[in-house]
């Protein structure tokens, strides 16, 4: 901003014009130019490449690029079995992570809006996972997994069980083991969120049930559930795009490896197809479907819950 | 009344058992693996492990820092994630104040199209990032990181400012400027530092953003000596026989400062995480 005189702006009853050097219309322009540029550079512009390349057989080095209409799509379609089981893969693992994320988060919610003794202690706590770098996530959980040393099948062991009763990196657990450590590391979202609404609901609600006679349950059927519904909604479209979109979970811990293929959702199958099948043009395609089923969830997000700003 | 006595006792219980499996659930692994990173190598390599360590030794952490890159993936990553978060909160300080103060043609667009571009994954934009970086040069620099880290924390961190720039009465600017402020000086002085949870909030985001990262690095850098922490550290978990000791003390320092970063700063944060100052 100038260093003289700056214009005296106000959004409702600007003040008289004193001094003057750029019309206060051009003041957002200004101020928002470096945020808008940066977006429209270097994400939307990104994207707009991504459907221009999915509709040419490019080769992720060589200069070789023919234009070849939808054929990409058409391809995967019809053609690509891999296409239509990352999709089938990729829901089991946003709907399966999503589910246990918010069963787990809203009970932690439910929880640490009571009182009681070291709350806060444990509300930190709480927030801790979603803090830990993924990457550091997936290793630990590799190792407290690990057949040989990790510390879930000594449990096992020391439940009176066969330690090797369940093995977590296999092609039948693979998917039920990325959906668990999802689930530890993003459910302290739902906590926030969910949080955050449950403290603005007012007590009195609460004691007029209990006047009424409603006991611990119906209280969160009846006065609980209404009241943080619609934060829900939010949270659950927004974890889902997140969940639909991840790959640093599932890669790192399985990349590209034969137990990879147990797990290779959609993301996971777009940089396959791209890196390693070197195929740019297939690949932009595949981003091109993700980007289209993210603004269908996007679109109803806004439709339905544009008044819900704080998430 | 005895009945009453015992249903209360009976919810009390629960409460505190409720909560210490939520704390066990959540502290738990962190603590194996701290203690882990303890053990002489015989009490790792066991069916058998126990949460205490015979003879506790920082020979893993010594090792890491001497055997391996992770030094230099630890100042990249410094160095990358702190200046993307120096821009990222500038940019959208500036961005979330001018959107809140100023009436303009295409207000309205900017907010809807940065909450749309909030839910974005950099999985669907990686590839033609990645042509682009490579043709302006960029590829295998950190520069081309920090456009990307600034960039992608943005959408989140304009709109959770405008929100608490929008919470901040005009009058109080105003009463400043009568007194003699000039507007940057009155932004400075009286809106930033009320504003400050929301600043806190959006670069603790945006460090998380960047320090977190693995597949922009992946992408975008080839040279070892560039990389940062996240793939640095994967790549040496993908390098030979697995030494659990060093690669999860390498784990214990990525998530010490990002940690530390969290617990110094969130008491501040009240509104912040209120307003769900998150991502991912």
């Amino acid at each position: 901003m100038s260093t003289t005189t700056v214009p005296q702006a106000r959004e409702r009853a600007p003040l008289p014009t004193q001094g003057r050097r750029i019309p206060e219309q051009y003041w957002g322009y200004v101020l928002l130019a470096p945020a808008v540029l940066l977006v429209l550079g270097l994400i939307l512009y990104p994207v707009a490449y991504s459907f221009w390349l999915s509709f040419h057989s490019k080769h992720a080095f060589l200069p070789i690029e023919t234009f070849i209409g939808f054929e990409n799509y058409i391809e995967l379609f019809t053609n690509s079995e891999d296409f239509w089981r990352s999709i089938e893969l990729g829901a089991i693992y946003a709907f399966g992570s999503v589910g246990l994320q918010l069963i787990v988060g809203v009970s932690a919610a439910l929880l640490l809006n009571q009182t009681f003794v070291g709350r806060t202690f444990i509300r930190g706590v709480t927030l801790f996972p979603y803090m830990v770098p993924t990457v550091v996530v997936v290793i630990l959980f590799r190792w407290l997994f690990n057949d040989a040393y990790g510390f879930f099948p000594y449990a096992l062991d020391l439940l009176g069980l066969d330690r090797d009763a369940f093995l977590w990196m296999e092609p039948e657990h693979v998917m039920l083991t990325v959906i668990l450590i999802s689930t530890w590391t993003f459910f302290p979202f739902v906590v926030i969120g969910t949080l955050a609404r449950l403290q603005t609901i007012d007590p009195e609600l609460y004691a007029a049930a209990k006047v009424d006679g409603a006991g611990v349950f119906r209280r969160f059927i009846h006065v609980t559930l209404p009241q943080i519904s619609s934060v829900l909604f939010v949270i659950v479209l927004l974890r889902f795009i997140f969940m639909f979109t991840k790959f640093d979970v599932i890669w790192l811990l399985t990349g590209a490896s034969g137990l990879g293929y147990f797990v290779r959702t959609l993301p996971i199958y777009t940089f396959v197809v791209t890196f390693n099948q070197l195929q740019v043009g297939a690949g932009a395609a595949l981003s091109v479907i993700m980007f289209m089923l993210l603004a269908g969830f996007a679109y109803v997000y806004f439709k339905l819950f544009r008044r819900e700003e704080n998430l | 009344m005895d009945g009453v006595v015992r249903h209360k006792f009976a919810a009390v219980s629960a409460i505190y058992g409720m909560a210490a499996l939520l704390l066990a659930l959540c502290g738990f692994p962190l603590l194996w693996m701290f203690m882990t990173t303890l053990k002489p190598d015989a009490e790792i390599i066991t069916a058998t492990p126990t949460i205490f360590t015979s003879a506790p030794h920082f020979d893993h952490y010594v090792r890491l820092f001497e055997q391996t890159n992770f030094l230099t993936y630890f100042r990249n990553s410094i160095f990358v994630a702190g200046t993307s978060t120096l821009f990222s909160v500038f940019v959208a300080t500036l961005a979330g104040y001018g959107i809140t103060r100023f009436r303009f043609r295409g207000r309205e667009g900017i907010a809807t199209t940065m909450l749309f571009t909030y839910m974005f994954a950099p999985i669907m934009i990686i590839v033609p990032f990645f042509i682009l970086m490579r043709g302006y040069g960029l590829a295998n620099s950190h520069f081309g990181l920090i456009l990307a880290y600034t960039t992608f924390s943005l959408p989140f961190s304009m709109w959770l400012l405008r929100s608490f720039f929008q919470s901040i009465p005009l009058e109080l600017e105003e009463a400043a400027m009568t007194d003699g402020a000039s507007r940057p000086q009155a932004v400075l002085y009286v809106i930033v530092p009320m504003a400050l949870p929301g600043v806190i909030a959006v670069s603790i985001f945006a460090f998380i953003v960047a320090w977190n990262d693995y597949i922009f690095t992946r992408v975008l850098i080839s040279s070892d000596e560039l990389k940062t922490l996240p793939v640095g550290i994967n790549d040496l978990v993908n390098a030979t026989v697995i030494d659990w000791g060093m690669i999860l003390a390498g784990g214990v320092v990525i998530t010490l400062p990002a940690l530390i970063f969290f617990i110094v700063v969130q008491r501040y944060l009240v509104a912040g995480w209120g307003a769900g100052a998150v991502k991912g």
